[in-house]
């Protein structure tokens, strides 16, 4: 997936805009990546040899971003986190050589900008995939539940799409309730990678005022089919 | 008049000279005008022969010909003077004097004879008209005979009109388009027609020779003179005459009318008309007596097309099917309105709800509507293959409607496999079976239908209680040939498995020495897989049961290593003798179930719902219903109830009926028959056809996408669809699903670009 061209905000030594596609950091160019560790060791859970969300509270505080803040997740994707809540030294080396940041200053200026790094559509596409892929926990896991699916809706997509996501956040949750009462063949527990996909280019493609012109026939996932169902029905009353 | 003498021919050798004279074509031209006049007159006795008729001397057998012709009709002839001059005539090039005074005396006579024409009276003038005509042509015969030579020499090479083509054109000019004659004639044509048409007999012979000199005088002048405004006129008789018809009459009664009016007209044409006008004709009256009212006729009230299907009135329907084929779109109207009002039959017969109280009824009742119309559209339809078509998409259309149709013909087929043919002859009963499979073929769930049948199969085998091994194979052979051997490869595993227990039991009960005051036991064992399984919870056999019970067991599993056995409490039934209050001996027929809840009143006199279901695990519901069988059921309640209620409370009290008595030995309690489903058992049913459809659609979906590799969504949702047809119609919506399904699991994926296209993924 390519990556757009990062102007250096910091006079880098390093010439490696593109670390974050390679899986391992060139060898470590003295000091920087030495400070690189240090903040890690700043952070990290001696015991384990990994940041844990104690770890990650700390750096929250010390960027001063919540850490159910977009921009921490951005930052998970630009580390490439495979564990949710845990940062390895491989992951923190990648994402702050990536970030360009070997201070605390720098990165807190750094993550307090993330947001920016989504502009690109093809960015956007891969962290929405991202966020998705960190929040399965376990081995063979493939679907998320919905009420994690909504805060990620909330945290990914809502300064894009504010009336969308809350409109379908609203269904999710309605649909949820319903699931008790009636049979309802679908199963609105949780979703799949493919749903998660499908929501974003859902919003992005179809305009909310023109329903009408909607075609169920176009291979549009079942769970948007019914999400359009409702809306119309939503509409009429 | 001279006398008829024979006399002898001899052709003289041109003896005259030849000389150039204008004088000389003046006065031989003379002569023949004078002969031309004599003609005409009637009169040509005081004519020489040769006056008449020139000819060259060559070629010799024209002379001959003429020479024999006129020794017939004009005996008196003398000499053949004027026939040379008239050569002589044409030889010195003076034919345009010849030619063109023919063309003169001729019309001066026909003007003559149209003058006499114009001046007959009513009736006369077509008679005079006649009879002119007639002459006419007599004349022009001779005049063309004398002028012969000329015909074959000057008049080709100088392109004139012949003789005779010039006799009938002058004719056409002058008599027929003289002004006061042309409308006059037409006008009584078609009066004539008028009044034959409204029941006068008119002179056919008269009108026949009328139009053959029309057609005589050229296609032309037949159509313009007299066609066209014959064909014009008809047209408004006939639109008046069918609108007064439409408000008078009913729909056969037109109908029978339309069918003479078109035979009479095609009489009409063959008596006396040019045949290509036959179906000018009848194209007039098809389109005014049958286009214009197509709809009106059809959608008739109280007669229309619809009344005629009801009442079966075939002979009007025929009359309706002949006529409305001659105009563009009658029968697709006919077909249409049919159509409509089948499937509106139909639909009424199967979302009737007093007709699915009873399954049998109600597929008897679809053959019945078949059958009818298959009559009918043989005897007046002539087996029109677009008529059957329609007829099978209507059955097709409603029969699915009704989402319980294959469970209703499953039913009625077990009904007629139980007791419906019993007595009937081999031929017959194939006959019966052959309209089951007619329905069944029409089913869009034919799934369905195999899971009902299954269950209704099971039922009959396990209580012995078909007429007919035969007629059940026959049925499997034929579900086999419609629908392939998958089919019914579990059904024959089902008759198998009888035969096997059979030759079972009898091993069984030879390697038993002591048999005792044990009940006798009939095993059928059956294969797991080829039976409709119901999960059935292990019920507490009766304690004279268990001893028997085992033994099977250990014989079975002795001679059948590494199988399980598990009894199926709720498919088996039991006979049992009781004896009541005053000593009334029956024996009961009833299920397991009822056996081991009546068995507990040996050793009790009174219990509750509550205390039979502890003691013999019978389910609830299923208890329930065979407590109900046991109590409830007029003439079959062998136990009493407190209270006498219908509905069975958990706290309800039940007694063992001391005062039961009945007019048979043998009581059937049994509830062991097919039966039509409960709403509940019915969702279960569909619920479990269902999922059962979702692998079979995932194993399609796999089987397309592996030949193809990638594919869009459209086009999978096609192929799953046709793939699946013989068995059911799939949702488009679950197939939808499915595909989710086949991505999440990673056999698929969606194109990151095009989000309808999926590809397979090895």
């Amino acid at each position: 997936m390519p990556r757009p061209k990062r102007k250096a905000a910091v006079p880098t030594r390093s010439s490696d805009a593109d670390s974050s596609a390679r899986p391992e950091p060139k060898k470590p160019r003295g000091n920087q990546f030495n400070r690189i560790d240090q903040l890690f060791e700043s952070y990290v859970n001696k015991t384990l040899g990994l940041i844990d969300p104690e770890g990650i509270e700390a750096l929250c505080n010390d960027v001063n971003v919540n850490h159910t803040d977009v921009r921490m997740l951005i930052f998970a994707w630009k580390m490439k986190a495979e564990k949710q809540g845990y940062f390895s030294k491989d992951e923190w080396r990648r994402g702050l050589k990536c970030l360009g940041a070997d201070t605390r200053p720098k990165l807190k200026k750094a993550i307090e900008g993330l947001d920016k790094e989504l502009k690109v559509p093809e960015c956007f596409e891969d962290f929405y995939s991202y966020a998705f892929q960190y929040c399965l926990t376990e081995e063979k896991q493939r679907s998320v539940d919905i009420e994690t699916i909504c805060e990620l809706l909330n945290i990914v997509l809502k300064s894009e799409f504010p009336n969308q996501v809350n409109l379908l956040v609203e269904y999710l949750k309605v649909g949820k309730q319903l699931f008790k009462l009636i049979y309802v063949q679908n199963d609105y527990r949780a979703l799949n990678m493919d749903q998660w996909r499908s929501f974003y280019r859902f919003f992005k493609e179809v305009d909310f005022h023109d329903l009408e012109n909607y075609d169920s026939s176009q291979a549009w996932t079942v769970i948007i089919d019914n999400f359009v169902e409702w809306l119309k029905e939503k509409e009429k009353n | 008049m001279s006398s008829q003498k024979k006399r002898t021919f001899q052709i003289e050798a041109f003896k005259h000279r030849v000389v150039v004279d204008p004088k000389y074509a003046e006065k031989t031209w003379k002569v023949l005008e004078h002969a031309i006049h004599e003609i005409y007159n009637h009169n040509a006795s005081g004519l020489s022969f040769e006056e008449l008729y020139s000819h060259s001397p060559l070629p010799l057998d024209g002379v001959w010909n003429t020479l024999f012709r006129i020794h017939q009709f004009m005996p008196w002839c003398k000499n053949s003077e004027v026939a040379w001059n008239a050569y002589n005539m044409v030889l010195h090039k003076f034919g345009e004097k010849l030619y063109s005074g023919l063309v003169t005396t001729m019309t001066s006579h026909l003007k003559e004879i149209s003058q006499s024409i114009e001046s007959a009276q009513g009736e006369i003038f077509l008679e005079e008209l006649n009879r002119k005509w007639i002459d006419h042509n007599k004349a022009l015969q001779m005049i063309r005979d004398i002028l012969m030579y000329m015909d074959r020499t000057f008049i080709p090479s100088s392109h004139k009109t012949p003789v005779h083509e010039l006799g009938l054109n002058l004719w056409r000019d002058v008599v027929i388009h003289s002004s006061k004659t042309q409308a006059r004639l037409r006008d009584t044509l078609l009066e004539l027609v008028l009044r034959e048409r409204n029941g006068e007999v008119i002179n056919r012979g008269l009108m026949r020779n009328i139009i053959k000199m029309l057609m005589d005088l050229g296609l032309s002048v037949y159509q313009e003179d007299f066609e066209k405004h014959f064909l014009s006129v008809s047209a408004n008789f006939y639109c008046l005459e069918s609108q007064k018809f439409i408000e008078t009459c009913d729909c056969g009664d037109y109908l029978k009318k339309a069918e003479r009016r078109l035979n009479e007209e095609i009489e009409r044409v063959s008596h006396y008309l040019d045949p290509r006008s036959e179906i000018k004709i009848t194209n007039v009256v098809e389109k005014e007596m049958i286009d214009s009212h197509m709809h009106t006729l059809v959608h008739m009230e109280n007669s229309g097309l619809v009344n005629m299907l009801v009442d079966d009135k075939y002979e009007d329907l025929g009359r309706m099917y002949s006529l409305f084929r001659r105009v563009p779109t009658g029968l697709t109207v006919v077909k249409d309105v049919m159509t409509a009002f089948v499937r509106d039959t139909g639909k009424q017969l199967v979302m009737d709800p007093e007709r699915l109280r009873d399954p049998v009824d109600f597929v008897q009742r679809l053959l019945d509507l078949k059958d009818k119309y298959d009559k009918i559209i043989n005897m007046s339809f002539t087996n029109d293959k677009t008529f059957q078509n329609a007829l099978n998409s209507s059955f097709e259309h409603f029969i699915n409607l009704n989402a319980r149709s294959p469970e209703f013909i499953s039913l009625f087929v077990d009904d007629k496999l139980r007791r419906g043919l019993k007595g009937v002859g081999e031929e017959d009963v194939e006959i019966v079976l052959d309209k089951v499979m007619m329905l069944f073929r029409y089913l869009q769930e034919k799934d369905v239908f195999e899971k009902y049948y299954k269950q209704h199969l099971a039922k009959r085998l396990l209580s012995g209680k078909t007429i007919s091994d035969d007629a059940e194979r026959s049925l499997i052979v034929k579900l086999k040939t419609e629908c392939g051997y998958q089919f019914t490869s579990k059904l024959e595993g089902m008759f198998t498995d009888m035969k096997t227990s059979y030759d079972t039991m009898q091993g069984f009960y030879a390697s038993q020495s002591d048999v005792g005051d044990s009940p006798s036991l009939v095993v059928h064992v059956l294969t797991t897989g080829s039976w409709p399984t119901q999960p059935s919870p292990q019920c507490n056999l009766p304690s004279e049961l268990l001893g028997v019970c085992e033994k099977f067991r250990a014989y079975y599993l002795g001679t059948h290593n590494g199988r399980r056995l598990s009894w199926q409490t709720n498919m088996g039934t039991a006979d049992l003798k009781a004896t009541f209050g005053k000593g009334q001996k029956h024996e009961l027929n009833v299920s397991t179930y009822q056996m081991c809840v009546l068995m507990l009143f040996n050793n009790a006199d009174r219990l509750t719902c509550k205390e039979i279901e502890q003691a013999t695990g019978i389910p609830l519901l299923d208890l329930k219903r065979c407590l109900q069988s046991l109590a409830c059921v007029k003439g079959k309640n062998v136990l009493r109830k407190e209270p006498m209620s219908k509905d069975i409370a958990e706290d309800d009290t039940f007694f063992f009926n001391d005062k039961f008595t009945s007019k048979f030995f043998k009581v059937k309690i049994g509830t062991v028959v097919a039966q039509r489903e409960s709403e509940p058992e019915n969702l279960e049913t569909r619920q479990r056809v269902e999922e059962d459809r979702k692998p079979q659609i995932e194993a399609a979906i796999v089987r397309i996408m592996k030949s193809r590799r990638t594919l869009d969504h459209n086009n999978i949702v096609a192929e799953v669809t046709k793939q699946l047809q013989s068995r059911f119609l799939p949702n488009p919506v679950v197939i939808k699903k499915r595909i989710e399904s086949l991505i999440e699991r990673e056999f698929l994926e969606r194109d990151r670009v095009d989000r309808k296209l999926y590809r397979y993924l090895a």
